[in-house]
């Protein structure tokens, strides 16, 4: 069994940085992701604004290039399928199913998106239906065209930004529904997505009901101080909903809800930040 | 035209059970299906419970079948190699006139023969399920119910059927019947058959099927149910099945730890208007969420990944007034299986079906081979068949040596639950043609993240293997998923 200083679990910005950061205080490191590349989500992000104007890719570039010239031990498109007590870890790729052992861990996973499956809301299950995130991935990695006239759940950063690359490509945004009295996410992109591109925003308003056989047709708008519900028609649902730090791999672990003290969480899987230069802040600190 | 001895219409569970017990018979089998794959209509979505028998009255065919389906359920699941966790029941009410319920339900299921009943009381009901409300005032215990996943025991006897001989048409609706001197002539979307015997497992349209040739006697009214499905994260949180049987009139609660680890939450009963087909009501899940609450008061109700509604079949019998087709009293109770000169119909079956949709396979085997004249039997039927191997159940070495077999099996497709390449490439190979199709087969985009993440890479391997660009490739047989290209292309 090949043994490690340290096992870093997700090869974002976060899991790069502490990796870095472990690496160069002499640790032998072991950074495992499951993707083809590193870069996790910045991967997809094409939109410019990360460490001062660079996008996602250009952002992921420069932390790449450094974990290349370390002397961290990177496998890609290797997933960790459990982390056990005695400090072994069980990790799957197609070159075989390897355990590892280490003497602390890092668990940089990211997080996820809430789906809007998880709510109550009625209707039917058509196609047409994305995570704000999903979406992004699809048209930016996958190249594909998600549809037109979208209606946009939630009205976080993802959301925001979604509705910006989604007006730029020449589709009609037909509006962002948020609960609150006021949009979510940072400033910044309030002003540059939304005001910009003139994206009608509904507040105080939630989707009911999904229509639609096949394809989503439309949503059923609820004004949720009157109680007034309207159908709006749209071709494309996109969900902005909030994200949830990834912590599946640890569950198993807590010990009356605490980790184990070799364990620690960093960057989005340890809570959900604005931004990327405070997670590679961050995880540079967070390595043991 | 086509020539066969028996066309199956319809292949849910019960077309996929007659066609696998038909199979055993030295005839030609033939199961049209008006969709693209197995499993889509009302046996794609129910409780998941195999029921012992004590619901049902003595003496009925229901009950008969029941009960011995249900002794015979591990038999036909190590036969298929399809997971069943018989967890057992607790019936659990809340003052006296569930409590009335439960001890009439106890004698019955004594009399109907189901073994190992108990009455149990507050504290020995909390022992065994410490989630239950601490308002619980008794439970019937029942060990043998069980819970299988209804998805995978029907792709299972389909694949058992095929592999013996049934010939299996997709995407062909049967559009008119008629009779001839040997049978049928049944003409679908794009071509024509005779049969011989027809079996009609149609589902929800059994009916219509049926007045193709008869007049009606019997017909089928919905009703809708709203369910919710609860992460896996909950595992072990509810442990039997538990039936919650109200105080006032209702539908009470069911609570299912399924065979993957997750927990079901439902149904409800509404009229099927209240939505479209396969929607959800709001009130319904709102509903389901109270009493959770209220049977389960810890219940973790933010880890919900999914609702989804059903369709109950529901048989009335029918008669003519000023040219209408009106119902006539309750829903017919017992299981409505017609023989009319070698149409044979299956009309509304619904609860107990997936319990008994093998039994009720080989009841309508039996039945078309008085029709037919008692053929003798298929000398190489073998009734058994080896599911799609998932890396996640295996052991740590067999996993280690399943990918060095294969490398497909290293790789993760299906974060949530675990599901590899290799896998998704099989339920592919076996027939998938849908991300449903997948889904069912392998459970992946089951998860908390519902496909958010697998969706794109099932996608494009979907695509390739059937020669399409991606976004030809469907949810479920409707619309694709994504609309096209962007101009930009991939990055």
């Amino acid at each position: 069994m090949e043994e490690f200083d340290l096992l870093v679990i997700g090869g974002g910005a976060a899991g790069m940085a502490a990796s870095l950061a472990a690496a160069r205080r002499g640790q032998r490191v072991l950074l495992a992701e499951r993707e083809a590349r590193l870069g996790g989500i910045l991967n997809q992000c094409l939109h410019s604004g990360f460490g001062g104007g660079l996008t996602g890719p250009a952002y992921a570039r420069q932390l790449i290039d450094r974990v290349n010239a370390s002397a961290v031990c990177v496998r890609t498109g290797t997933d960790v399928l459990r982390i056990f007590p005695d400090r072994t870890a069980l990790l799957s790729s197609r070159t075989g199913l390897e355990r590892v052992e280490f003497q602390k861990c890092i668990l940089a996973s990211g997080c996820r998106e809430r789906s809007v499956w998880s709510l109550p809301v009625a209707g039917s299950r058509p196609a047409g239906v994305f995570t704000a995130g999903t979406a992004q991935k699809l048209m930016n990695l996958g190249g594909y065209d998600i549809g037109d006239g979208v209606v946009i759940m939630g009205s976080g950063d993802v959301g925001q930004i979604m509705a910006r690359q989604l007006a730029q490509a020449g589709k009609r945004v037909v509006a962002i529904i948020e609960q609150r009295d006021q949009l979510g996410g940072l400033p910044r992109n309030r002003r540059d997505c939304v005001e910009a591109y003139r994206i009608p925003v509904l507040l105080q308003c939630t989707v009911d009901e999904i229509l639609g056989a096949g394809r989503i047709r439309g949503v059923m708008v609820r004004h949720l101080p009157t109680g007034r519900r309207w159908e709006l028609p749209c071709g494309t649902l996109l969900t902005a909903l909030g994200l949830i730090p990834d912590r599946a791999l640890c569950r198993e672990l807590l010990e009356d809800g605490a980790l184990p003290e070799w364990l620690r969480l960093c960057g989005n899987c340890d809570y959900v930040h604005d931004m990327v230069d405070s997670v590679v802040r961050e995880a540079a600190q967070t390595a043991f | 035209m086509e020539y066969t001895d028996v066309a199956v219409i319809g292949a849910g569970l019960l077309g996929c059970f007659a066609a696998r017990a038909l199979t055993a018979l030295d005839i030609r089998v033939t199961v049209l299906e008006a969709r693209e794959d197995v499993c889509t209509g009302i046996s794609r979505a129910n409780t998941a419970i195999v029921y012992t028998g004590c619901d049902t009255k003595p003496g009925t065919l229901k009950t008969e079948l029941c009960v011995r389906a249900n002794r015979d359920f591990g038999r036909l699941c190590r036969e298929l190699d399809v997971r069943f966790s018989r967890c057992g029941s607790l019936m659990a009410a809340f003052g006296p006139r569930a409590e009335a319920v439960l001890r009439k339900k106890l004698d019955q299921g004594r009399e109907n023969g189901v073994p190992g009943l108990e009455l149990l009381g507050p504290g020995e009901a909390r022992t065994m399920e410490p989630g239950l409300s601490r308002d619980v005032t008794l439970a019937l215990y029942a060990p043998g119910t069980g819970t299988v996943d209804p998805w995978e025991l029907c792709i299972a006897a389909y694949e058992n059927a095929r592999a013996n001989g049934a010939d299996f048409r997709f995407s062909q609706e049967v559009r008119r019947m008629a009779r001839t001197e040997s049978g049928f002539l049944l003409e679908t979307t794009d071509n024509t058959y005779a049969a011989r015997v027809v079996v009609n497992c149609a589902g929800l349209r059994a009916d219509a099927v049926r007045e193709l040739t008869e007049r009606p006697t019997v017909r089928i009214f919905p009703t809708a149910a709203d369910y919710l499905v609860l992460d896996d994260t909950v595992s072990g949180f509810v442990k039997h099945i538990i039936f919650h049987e109200p105080e006032e009139k209702g539908k009470g609660l069911t609570l299912v730890p399924t065979v993957d680890g997750a927990l079901l939450a439902g149904p409800t009963e509404r009229p099927r208007d209240t939505a479209p087909d396969w929607a959800t009501a709001r009130e319904g899940l709102e509903e389901l969420q109270a009493l959770c609450a209220q049977v389960v008061p810890g219940l973790p109700l933010e880890e919900t990944i999914r609702s989804f509604a059903s369709l109950r079949p529901n048989p009335y019998a029918v008669r003519e007034e000023q040219g209408q087709w009106v119902r006539e009293g309750r829903s017919i109770s017992s299981f409505t299986v017609l023989e009319e000169n070698g149409l044979i119909s299956l009309i509304g079956v619904k609860t107990p079906g997936l319990t008994c949709a093998a039994a009720l396979g080989e009841y309508v085997s039996d039945m078309a081979a008085r029709v037919l004249g008692q053929p003798g039997r298929n000398p190489r039927f073998d009734p058994s068949r080896r599911g799609i191997v998932r890396a996640h159940d295996l052991s740590e070495a067999d996993r280690a040596a399943l990918i060095r077999r294969c490398p497909d099996y290293g790789q993760i497709v299906c974060r949530c639950r675990d599901v590899t390449l290799g896998e998704i490439k099989e339920a592919i190979r076996r027939g998938a043609v849908t991300l449903e199709g997948v889904k069912r087969r392998t459970g992946a985009g089951m998860g908390r993240c519902q496909g958010g993440r697998c969706m794109e890479p099932i996608l494009e391997l979907l695509a390739e293997a059937q020669g399409v660009p991606p976004w030809r490739v469907t949810g479920d047989g409707g619309a694709a998923m994504v609309r096209g290209e962007l101009r930009h292309g991939r990055v």
